[in-house]
């Protein structure tokens, strides 16, 4: 019987994985088994050694060490389950437990779980994964989160698995290639190469599917053991068949291809086998429907000037993105292609504002420029159509033209900005964009800014240096910004105290965790109770990279985590420590990104209380290694001078 | 029917209560560890403060058995009421019970429950009244099992059992005062079954500062 208590209690599980997989009678029934211990701190759950309970727990509050011996194994915090031996195993706990902090443990009777593993794949899915179950999760180590975040799903609402996302859209062959049960080997394979497919349906009279030959079947079943080719059929098909019903769900079909390990599915009328066949999935098929490859869209683009084309093609790559973000494709590829599609489409923009002015000023056409992207963009991590941030650079005039220049390459900026801003991009709220014209200038008056926020550093100028500092040239003269770069390590060699005062800067970044170790969200606005992502926890690692590598006088790595590589490569006594930093900088870019997606926005605020379990101590283990470099720096830049 | 009220109460008692008396009057032996005992935690909302006047709205219980609170065994029963709340209901927010159930049923699955366990409750003393007042139609007049108040219990833990009453500041020594003194999450708060379990996790954090200060058995919780 559902009362207060027993929602109560079921209210916090279904927060956290793997409750969070069960239906709401499951859910009401574990509920209502069971059974909560207070233990104080010194006390000992359960020995290494120990034969199990019956059931295993879940930790309400408090804090619990898993250790062997002596070494600490994991921390578990609210939320957490351990000891899940007994319920897979029934093997003594090989760690053991004890009570950290004063812990609230919920016990769950693992009879009252045994039968929902049996019909629930995701939460067995859970446990199989190895996660939480009495088995180590190094907390410190960012690689086997990232692993582990491939099972989840993004959808906080939703916790199922990652894999089963929804894609509307699924292609496959209705003209299925099929052949009479009669025919002879000879004949399917010839009429498999003749249609160019790699699979062949035998049916029988009234198109039932009753087996199937691949590729494979051919050069392990014939060729390899030389059998003869007029042998019907029958003798070398896989038989009985896997079939769906034609209007299956995506992760219906996928699912079933990725259970019976088919690389073809074959789809029937109604679904059984006792149906005409009417069409066939192959992985291939699964795999287009997926997503669009990053070089059709590249290509799409460099073949139109079309604004609305161009907006739906990076509308497409957005859907591609997804798809590389949710199957835990590298963030360095992620990031190139994305980088490569906004920077073809900035290149176009300028060809169409060149085109457009040219009539106009035909003398301004041999003058050099550059058009610079900056923040986000300039360090190649700009995923969503997040505020562009942008500039132009020319080169210097004689004042006879310098006046007409101004105007010709300012119209030229707001041109291209329109451009970006018809495909999508966000515009700039700071107004540092090439339609300013405060930011289109010469490169000496560049030079002069430059020299400017570094010789004189103010708040503001700080500010500023952090969008500037990554500016990289996405079209025009390399030039001009090759000049400008070696100007500011000169300036920059000349007065390193600048570095001291980026340094400070880089540390106001507000602290991403509160006193109790829970995530500081905004505490007013429009985005009351939600964590700030890209304040709290990208820019002060982006900030601290951009620092670093400037301090070591590097060029031409803008990309945060490709600094941080770089940096360990620089420092390898830390080289553990920045690559924890640029892992963990990769993972907070595909949660934002991911985030974005979701909501359909620049996903910078996230709501700590919807997340899973999962992604919350995700989120958590990416800030440790920013507390130990934030350390690092206040000694090497002397900072606790500076605050005096 | 008739008005004499001597001499067959007992006669009167139905078997139900009967079994529920006996049980709840066996006396549990001294040195028995609180480990072992059971404990089970009530909570009744009325319509108002006063046990003599006011009526029953809800009740909840919830069992603890080994030092572990027992999801299974909570229990919440709510009743229509012929009186018009008062002012207790806008500190509960009952308006319109959710599930009614007859008075008979409720009485006897609540003995049924509480059998011999200990009887646990904050300011027990007025749940109790309200129910033997609730009770009385069935011949019942009194829960023989043995009690504890958690609130007593959390003042002679800082106090010791020879407490001046005169220095204790009760204020300090509510539910709400000692769910934020232990760090309890007061979620559901005024509803029975909600200060019911608020409780049950309230003395198990007490049952552990007991055990610290040498309180280990039934004898010494009950001294």
């Amino acid at each position: 019987m559902a009362n207060v208590i027993v929602n109560r209690v079921q209210e916090f599980l279904k927060k956290h994985p793997p409750f969070s997989f069960l239906n709401q009678d499951d859910l009401a029934s574990v509920a209502s088994q069971i059974e909560i211990q207070y233990h104080e701190k010194g006390e000992i759950l359960f020995e290494k050694g120990d034969a199990p309970e019956a059931h295993f727990f879940i930790l309400k509050e408090g804090q619990i060490e898993l250790k062997d011996g002596e070494e600490t194994k994991d921390f578990c915090d609210e939320g957490d389950v351990f000891g899940v031996l007994a319920l897979l195993g029934k093997r003594p706990y090989i760690l053991t437990a004890a009570v950290l902090e004063n812990s609230l443990v919920y016990c769950i009777p693992v009879n009252a779980f045994e039968e929902i593993l049996q019909r629930n794949s995701k939460v067995a899915l859970f446990f199989a994964a190895g996660f939480a179950s009495g088995q180590v999760v190094i907390r410190q180590d960012l690689s086997a989160g990232q692993k582990a975040r491939g099972i989840f799903k993004k959808d906080n609402n939703d916790h199922s698995l990652l894999i089963f996302s929804d894609q509307s859209e699924i292609r496959f062959s209705e003209n299925v290639v099929c052949i009479a049960a009669e025919s002879s080997i000879q004949q399917a394979a010839e009429k498999m190469a003749e249609k160019e497919v790699s699979s062949v349906v035998i049916i029988n009279s009234e198109k039932y599917p009753v087996g199937i030959i691949t590729d494979k079947d051919l050069r392990t079943k014939v060729v390899a053991k030389a059998i003869s080719l007029d042998l019907p059929v029958k003798q070398i098909m896989s038989s009985p068949v896997v079939t769906k019903k034609r209007d299956s769900s995506f992760s219906d079909l996928y699912l079933s291809m990725i259970k019976n390990r088919l690389h073809h599915l074959i789809l029937t009328e109604d679904g059984s086998a006792e149906s005409p066949v009417c069409g066939i999935l192959s992985d291939h098929d699964v795999l287009l429907s997926m997503g669009n490859s990053p070089a059709v869209l590249i290509n799409a683009l460099l073949n139109t000037t079309d604004l609305t084309e161009m907006r739906a093609i990076r509308d497409r790559a957005e859907t591609m993105l997804r798809y590389y973000l949710e199957n835990e494709v590298s963030m360095d590829f992620v990031a190139s292609v994305m980088t490569e599609i906004n920077d073809v489409i900035i290149q176009q923009a300028t060809k169409i504002a060149r085109s457009k002015l040219a009539p106009e000023f035909p003398e301004m056409q041999g003058i050099k420029f550059a058009f610079i992207s900056l923040g986000s963009e300039g360090r190649e991590e700009q995923l969503l159509r997040t505020d562009q941030d942008n500039a132009l650079i020319y080169e210097d005039l004689p004042a006879s033209v310098q006046v007409k220049a101004a105007n010709y390459f300012h119209l030229m900026g707001s041109e291209i900005v329109e451009v970006l801003l018809a495909c999508g991009f966000a515009s700039c709220p700071g107004e540092i964009m090439a339609s300013n014209p405060k930011w289109v200038q010469p490169l000496s008056k560049w030079k002069e800014y430059f020299s400017e926020w570094i010789l004189s550093p103010t708040q503001e100028s700080l500010m500023q240096a952090s969008i500037f500092f990554d500016f990289r040239k996405i079209t025009g003269s390399s030039s001009l910004t090759d000049e400008l770069s070696a100007h500011i390590y000169e300036e920059i060699q000349s007065k390193k105290a600048f570095l001291s005062f980026m340094a400070q800067n880089a540390l106001k970044n507000p602290p991403p965790l509160g006193f109790f170790k829970d995530f500081m969200v905004e505490k007013s606005g429009e985005h009351r109770d939600q964590f700030d992502i890209k304040a709290r926890a990208m820019m002060p690692l982006a900030d601290l990279a951009r620092l670093l590598v400037l301090s070591h006088g590097i060029t031409g790595i803008n990309n945060t985590f490709k600094r941080f590589e770089k940096l360990g490569q620089l420092e390898p006594n830390y080289e553990s420590l920045f690559n924890q930093a640029g892992k963990a900088y990769e993972i907070l870019m595909r949660m934002r990104a991911l985030e974005g997606l979701q909501n359909d926005n620049s996903g910078r605020f996230i709501s700590p209380e919807h997340m899973g379990k999962l992604q919350r101590q995700l989120l958590k283990n990416t800030f440790s290694p920013l507390a130990e470099l934030q350390d690092i720096m206040e000694v090497r830049f002397q900072l606790a001078y500076f605050r005096k | 029917m008739s008005w004499w009220p001597f001499g067959r109460k007992k006669e009167e008692q139905p078997p139900w209560l009967n079994a529920y008396l006996k049980e709840a009057r066996k006396s549990i032996p001294g040195i028995r560890k609180i480990q072992q005992l059971s404990f089970v935690v009530l909570d009744t909302e009325a319509t108002g403060f006063d046990p003599k006047k006011d009526e029953l709205l809800s009740c909840g219980i919830i069992g603890i058995e080994e030092e572990k609170i027992k999801i299974s065994s909570s229990k919440e029963w709510q009743f229509a009421s012929e009186k018009s709340p008062g002012k207790s209901a806008t500190i509960h927010g009952l308006i319109h019970p959710k599930n009614p159930i007859e008075l008979k049923t409720f009485c006897q699955e609540l003995l049924g429950n509480l059998r011999g366990s200990i009887i646990v409750g904050h300011h027990i003393g007025f749940d109790l009244d309200l129910l033997c007042k609730t009770f009385q139609p069935f011949g019942f007049n009194q829960f023989p099992n043995p009690k504890i108040d958690t609130m007593n219990l959390a003042v002679r833990l800082d106090f010791g059992p020879q407490v001046d009453w005169n220095r204790v500041r009760k204020e300090d020594y509510s539910l709400d005062a000692l769910c934020e003194k232990f760090n309890i999450p007061k979620e559901d708060r005024h509803t029975a079954g909600g200060d019911a379990f608020l409780t049950a996790q309230l003395l198990l954090k007490l049952l552990k500062q007991a055990e610290k200060k040498g309180i280990l058995t039934y004898q010494e919780l009950f001294r």
